[in-house]
């Protein structure tokens, strides 16, 4: 399931930035930093802000690599949550909000095209595709606008217009029924 | 919140998602480091939703974003240096941001203000603003120097069964963080610390999660729940 060059690649180099070796961590950020910027942008929606979101990461990976063990999951896994985990706070810091000149726009445009581009770019023979096809539509929306745009409840509940105790209950539910189904 | 072992599987994932609030997932990432189950169902969860990644095509990145990281890059083995703000204790080294402490300044204002009327008659000598990792105020310190100090909670704080929060200072750090005392049923409390010097401008405040009865080992062993640099109050 994953993707690119075999995980252990980069397990060797988180095991070499724990010893102080920068080339291991320019080995990582050469492999997967531009990927990593996109995936911070979804949530920032700003360039700028997905490049600063990047580089912080990046000191964290480094200055964090020795905790990196295999029971925290894949390498690759574990370095893409930092990012995502950067993403969402700089989102919860209101940052997105203040610094965004026209807000207003910003919202008017459909923000959610992009999320469900990334449903549709999913690898279509992967578990994670059959199992969120098989979710209702609002279910796997939710999901899809929580993960790749970093949306709240509140957010998700007022763009799919339900209560917002509904959208967390069918979250919820969604993420059931995709454990069972990918377990 | 994770005694329900089925409950980890939706944990783990609203964790992954993002979807909790700053103060559950500082919990969720304590509770993993003692609790397999949840360690495990986290990684099951990014692995299950990582493929997503996958679809994000690689932008162009400058060799500038390189030079800046590694501009930022501190030695090895030097992990809580000079580039951190001061903590009482290092269970959790670098994980407070700038920002929290900047939007800590302006809740200051709020809290003198907010002292100013509650405690007329006493004046605290110096005045906290906890705030949590994501710089959410959480509570307020107000030192009286007298070996009284009030903590005000202004959050709910969800203690789990066989936990209390402990109250800590950092007089100096020769000295070390002490123990003010503990909160037992999270509720807004006044405490009789230990005799200690004149608390001063921008020493440090803190709340932990520690077992009932408090830190076993007198300094503070658990998640960092809340803290703040002192005012004077003026």
């Amino acid at each position: 399931m994953l993707m690119g060059s075999p995980p252990d690649d980069l397990t060797t180099a988180l095991a070499a930035c724990a010893k102080g070796d920068r080339t291991a961590l320019r080995g990582i950020f050469d492999r997967e930093a531009g990927r990593l910027v996109t995936v911070a942008e979804r949530i920032v929606r700003r360039r700028d802000l997905a490049e600063e979101v990047v580089q912080e990461s990046f000191i964290r990976i480094w200055t964090q690599a020795h905790q990196y063990q295999p029971d925290r999951g894949s390498a690759r896994g574990w370095i893409y949550a930092i990012v995502r985990n950067r993403a969402l706070n700089l989102l919860r810091d209101g940052k997105r909000e203040y610094t965004v000149e026209d807000v207003e726009v910003l919202r008017e445009r459909d923000q959610v095209d992009h999320v469900m581009a990334a449903w549709h770019q999913l690898d279509r023979t992967s578990r994670l595709h059959d199992c969120l096809g098989a979710l209702d539509e609002t279910k796997r929306r939710g999901i899809l606008m929580a993960y790749i745009g970093g949306y709240s409840h509140g957010e998700i509940a007022g763009r799919l217009r339900i209560p917002l105790g509904t959208t967390k209950s069918w979250i919820r539910r969604g993420l059931s029924a995709l454990r069972e189904c990918m377990a | 919140m994770t005694d329900n072992r089925t409950d980890i599987g939706v944990i783990a994932d609203e964790y992954v998602l993002g979807l909790l609030d700053a103060a559950d997932g500082l919990r969720v990432e304590a509770n993993m480091e003692r609790d397999p189950d949840l360690k495990a169902a986290v990684a099951a969860s990014r692995e299950r939703f990582l493929p997503l990644d996958d679809t994000a095509e690689a932008a162009i990145v400058g060799d500038d974003l390189w030079s800046r990281i590694e501009a930022g890059l501190p030695a090895q083995g030097s992990r809580t240096g000079a580039a951190h703000k001061p903590t009482a204790n290092d269970n959790r080294p670098g994980g407070w941001r700038a920002t929290a402490l900047a939007a800590m300044v302006a809740a200051v204002i709020l809290a003198v203000a907010l002292s100013f009327n509650l405690m007329r008659t006493v004046e605290p000598l110096v005045v906290a603003v906890l705030v949590n990792e994501a710089g959410d105020v959480k509570a307020i310190v107000e030192d009286f120097g007298n070996e009284k100090a009030a903590v005000r909670l202004l959050t709910d704080f969800e203690v789990p069964e066989g936990k209390t929060i402990e109250v800590w200072t950092l007089p100096s750090a020769e000295r070390g963080p002490v123990s003010l005392g503990l909160i037992d049923d999270a509720r807004s409390v006044r405490l009789n610390g230990p005799s200690l010097p004149k608390p001063h401008d921008s020493q440090l405040y803190e709340l932990t999660l520690e077992q009932a009865g408090g830190s076993p080992t007198g300094r503070p062993t658990g998640l960092i729940l809340a803290k703040g640099f002192a005012k004077i109050a003026r």
